[in-house]
């Protein structure tokens, strides 16, 4: 009797519950039935899938308020909380997910190299497969439409802008010394090696409200935040060695390298223009360690690097040649943490500190440079939703510049600078839709040397045109303080400023990229002197002007030719100015009207191999001939130089590389040196200014020992 | 006699009751398997997501979906939808993660996401991925050296870059055999947990022979 009681209220228990039906239809926003949505309720088994009409209809025990939960790939995820009961007959629209692929990107101005970007024009092994690159990420830049070809500098030079009009910043944080010196007719290069990198972007124009101090251009490396493995790589080089190491641990990893460079054996077999005393050394240390900790990545880096040259260079004015000697040491230290606080906030913090001594002689001269800067910055980020985000900051840069002068015939004299700028900032990322997005922000800067105060605002629009297309605009103010030149000797003077108007298109198609963007610079507050050379002499003033006006086209195709890459870029360019100590308004000797790169990659499978090939043409630069009339009156011949490059795979630890730059050994002419006086016939003399060598040859052997042995060091190349 | 009547029938409504709650979870993983046989995976995806949701504690239902999705990026063309299907495997597999930690068929997972993504895109992806694809395998291994799926799916990535860099693959193709008696054995924990791979060791090892 008991028994069938109990029997009887359990059977109840279980099947008095009653059940309601859940129903509705799930739409886009264009209302177009969106068919496979999953509809449930959160918490519970009960649910199910939309038929083709977008249609859903469940039966469910539960009772009381739940929440109804619609997700479908590429859609925001949807929530209603409501009575169960109340749950049917619903209409519910799904909103684009902007985190997916296709949403419109801000991406006027901006090439990234990385997979944490949707319109990543490169990819970070790029960097270093270049074949005219020799494995140095600026090299590689230089490739990208919107750089102009100094053959001789090795520089960023953008759009009409001088090379020291772009930064370069290491994980946020600024880097102030980025090339390693060389003689002025040998290119330089980033001191830091690429494949500390995994993410790079270099935007040419129109960028965010947080970078400051660059007139043109800022250039972003990323460091790796965890290395895959633990390993040694050694590489032995027809110009030094190279010896790293990874070690890793439960939440951290350091990685340590080192590289020494030597020129002699290499000039010895193949002599340059250059009378060496003693040819190009240099050796560097790198380490980076990285600890994660529970919400947050530390990152330190730091780099220690010596160089040194001594060497007779041909001058039209000396005919025994002018001695030149440089010792450089440079200090790097960059220090950031990364972290995520509650409540969609996330907040960053880093400083960097550069050490940086020069010493030269010239003839007689001997002059030392010292530089101790450091940059500090803070900033927060709120994540309102994904369509609405605000990043906010500060930060402090300190330049203290102090230089020596030392002459057999005056006395040891000292001057320097000490160049302080605050800085604020903050921008917001809005998406209107998943078409429509804008990201808009302020900067604020106070000079202490100039007791200044600047404002600058910024704009990007960004709109897609169809799946695979979008059209971007930017506009942006932009300051930068005098460089050490300058300020080392006048420092009653105020920011350089530019405003550049950008307009970009690109179409990305499956492997296929194209990119055209047409833009206008106008730069105002320029320093003028009046004398030939910057001096204490010198009277500075403000007042200089220029502009630079231009189209960048790119295009870039992995896709049509089976293991073909490769990519095509195009700039025209068109800028004057009348600044420094310009007589009139005039196209400055860094300007190429026309430039034009192709690189192309092409793995062979059979031989393991990959191929590379980049070909530069630069139309030609301006300089003065004094025995015509007028200032920068004339151009050089085009540039034109073509490179090969060949990495072979030993085995999946072994790498043979072979490149060969300017392989058809075409003479390129730099520039002209004319004399100082004119000879007896009233003509002054003239001396082409050649590239030290016109070839450069480099074989080097890289081994990867690690564990496992399946990584390699192709992207060390 | 009653009372030792009562007391088995409450004893049996208590384990009922206990059984019950286990079996919700159990007849739910029992249609989701059922669905991916009739319904595809689409359907079953989406019922074990369900799952995933409901219980908080379980990695199973986690990482099927992962496992799907990362089955369902091989069929599909639209590089979009491969990258989100990938995309939406690692999110539910680190959700795994999170509930069961340093679990070798959770590695093995992780090691085939991967892999996709260096078939998606091996320019790119194969340089990322492909010393910690090893670096997992390693470690699994290191776990578990008796998983079949492990000793199988470990060899089989040696196999594809010995093969590929010309080098000798017997010890490899041993491995896959080795995996193979390994596959024949093989308890699973739960009447849930991953059985598969079988199919696959035997279709390589063939491809040795």
């Amino acid at each position: 009797m008991k028994l069938s009681i109990l029997f009887i209220f359990l059977f109840a228990t279980l099947s008095s519950v009653s059940q309601t039906i859940v129903s509705g239809i799930v739409t886009d926003n264009k209302d177009n039935p969106i068919e496979g949505a999953n509809v449930y309720l959160d918490g519970t088994y009960d649910g199910t899938t939309t038929n083709e009409n977008g249609e859903f209809s469940f039966k469910t025990d539960e009772a009381g308020e739940k929440i109804l939960k619609i997700s479908f790939l590429a859609y925001e995820t949807f929530s209603l909380s409501k009575d169960v009961s109340a749950l049917n007959n619903l209409k519910i629209k799904l909103r684009d997910d902007i985190n997916a692929l296709d949403t419109v990107v801000i991406s006027a101005g901006t090439f990234s190299a990385g997979d944490n970007s949707k319109i990543s024009v490169l990819k970070p092994l790029d960097v270093v497969t270049t074949a005219s690159a020799l494995g140095d990420f600026v090299g590689a830049l230089q490739t990208l439409p919107g750089t102009t070809t100094v053959a001789e500098d090795g520089r960023l030079f953008v759009r009409g802008g001088e090379a020291d009009e772009t930064q370069i910043f290491i994980d946020g944080i600024r880097v102030f010394t980025p090339y390693v010196p060389t003689t002025s007719n040998t290119p330089t290069r980033g001191r830091y090696s690429p494949f500390l990198f995994d993410g790079i972007t270099f935007s040419t124009g129109g960028y965010s409200a947080e970078y400051g101090q660059a007139l043109s251009s800022v250039l972003l490396l990323n460091t790796i935040e965890e290395p895959d493995q633990e390993k040694t790589d050694i590489g032995i080089m027809s110009v030094g060695a190279v010896l790293g190491h990874t070690e890793k641990w439960e939440t951290s990893s350091l990685s340590v390298n080192g590289a020494y460079i030597n020129l002699a054996p290499y000039v010895a077999l193949f002599p340059d223009r250059n009378d060496w005393i003693e040819p190009f050394q240099g050796g560097s240390g790198e380490a980076v360690f990285r600890k994660k900790l529970n919400n947050g990545l530390l990152k330190m880096y730091s780099a220690f690097e010596f160089s040194s040259f001594d060497l007779i260079q041909e001058d039209i004015n000396f005919p025994e040649g002018i001695h030149n000697k440089l010792n450089n040491k440079n200090l790097y230290f960059n220090g950031s943490y990364k972290g995520v606080l509650s409540n969609n906030w996330s907040v960053f913090g880093g400083l960097s500190y550069t050490y940086n001594k020069i010493d030269f002689e010239v003839i007689d001269d001997k002059i030392e440079d010292k530089e101790n800067s450091y940059h500090a910055k803070f900033k927060m980020k709120h994540h309102f939703n994904n369509r609405f985000k605000l990043n906010f900051g500060a930060e402090y840069f300190s330049t203290n510049f102090n230089e020596n002068y030392n002459n057999p015939f005056i006395n040891e004299i000292s001057y320097g600078f000490k160049n302080n700028i605050s800085a604020a900032f903050t921008e917001v990322d809005v998406f209107f839709s998943k078409n429509l997005a804008l990201k808009t922000g302020l900067r604020l800067e106070y000079s202490e040397l100039f007791k200044e105060l600047t404002l600058s605002p910024r704009i990007s629009l960004a709109y897609k045109t169809s799946a695979k297309s979008q059209i971007s605009l930017a506009y942006g103010n932009f300051y930068q303080n005098p460089n050490n030149n300058i300020l080392k000797f006048e420092q009653d003077l105020n920011a350089e400023n530019t405003r550049h108007y950008i307009l970009n298109y690109q179409l990305n198609n499956e492997g296929k990229i194209f990119r055209a963007e047409a833009y206008y610079k106008q730069y105002d507050n320029l320093i003028k002197y009046d004398t030939e050379y910057a001096d204490f002499t010198s009277n500075y003033n403000n007042s200089g002007t220029a502009y630079a006006k231009g189209i960048d086209l790119f295009w870039r195709d992995n896709k049509s030719i089976k293991n073909l890459d490769y990519w095509v870029s195009y700039s025209f360019l068109d800028s004057e100015r009348d600044y420094k100590n310009y007589p009139i308004t005039a196209t400055p000797n860094f300007v190429n009207t026309h430039n034009l790169s192709v690189v192309t990659k092409y793995w062979i499978e059979n031989w393991k191999s990959q191929i590379g090939m980049s070909y530069s043409f630069a139309s030609g630069r301006t300089y003065t001939n004094p025995n015509l009339e007028g200032f920068l009156n004339q151009k050089t011949k085009s540039y034109n130089s073509l490179s090969l490059n060949w990495a072979y795979l030993i085995s999946q630890q072994k790498i043979l590389y072979f490149s060969v730059n300017n392989v058809l050994g075409i003479k390129n002419i730099n520039g002209y040196q004319y004399a100082d006086a004119p000879d007896i016939n009233g003509n002054y003399a003239s001396r082409a200014l050649r590239p030290a060598a016109d070839q450069f040859f480099f074989v080097g052997f890289f081994w990867t020992i690690s564990e496992k042995g399946t990584d390699n060091q192709l992207d060390n190349l | 006699m009653t009372q030792i009547k009562q007391l088995i029938v409450i004893v049996a409504i208590v384990l009922t009751g206990s059984i019950q709650s286990q079996t919700d979870y159990e007849k739910a993983m029992e249609k989701a398997f059922s669905l991916w046989e009739v319904e595809g995976l689409t359907a079953a995806e989406q019922f074990f997501e369900r799952i995933a949701n409901a219980e908080p504690n379980e990695w199973l239902p986690n990482y099927y979906v992962a496992q799907i999705n990362s089955l369902k990026s091989w069929e599909e063309k639209d590089a979009n939808i491969i990258k989100a299907q990938l995309d939406k495997a690692q999110t539910f597999l680190d959700v795994a993660k999170s509930i069961s930690k340093d679990n070798p068929e959770i590695l093995v997972m992780q090691a085939h996401i991967y892999t996709n993504w260096v078939v998606f895109d091996g320019a790119f992806y194969g340089m990322k991925y492909g010393a910690t694809i090893s670096e997992l395998y390693e470690k699994a291994y290191r776990l578990a050296p008796e998983n079949p799926r492990v000793v199988f799916s470990k060899a089989d990535w040696g196999y594809g870059s010995a093969q590929y860099f010309g080098q000798d693959t017997a010890p490899y193709c041993k491995e896959i055999e080795k995996s193979l008696e390994l596959f024949a054995n093989f308890k699973p924990e739960t009447n849930f947990s991953p059985t598969w791979g079988k199919e696959r060791a035997e279709q390589v090892l063939k491809e040795c022979k």
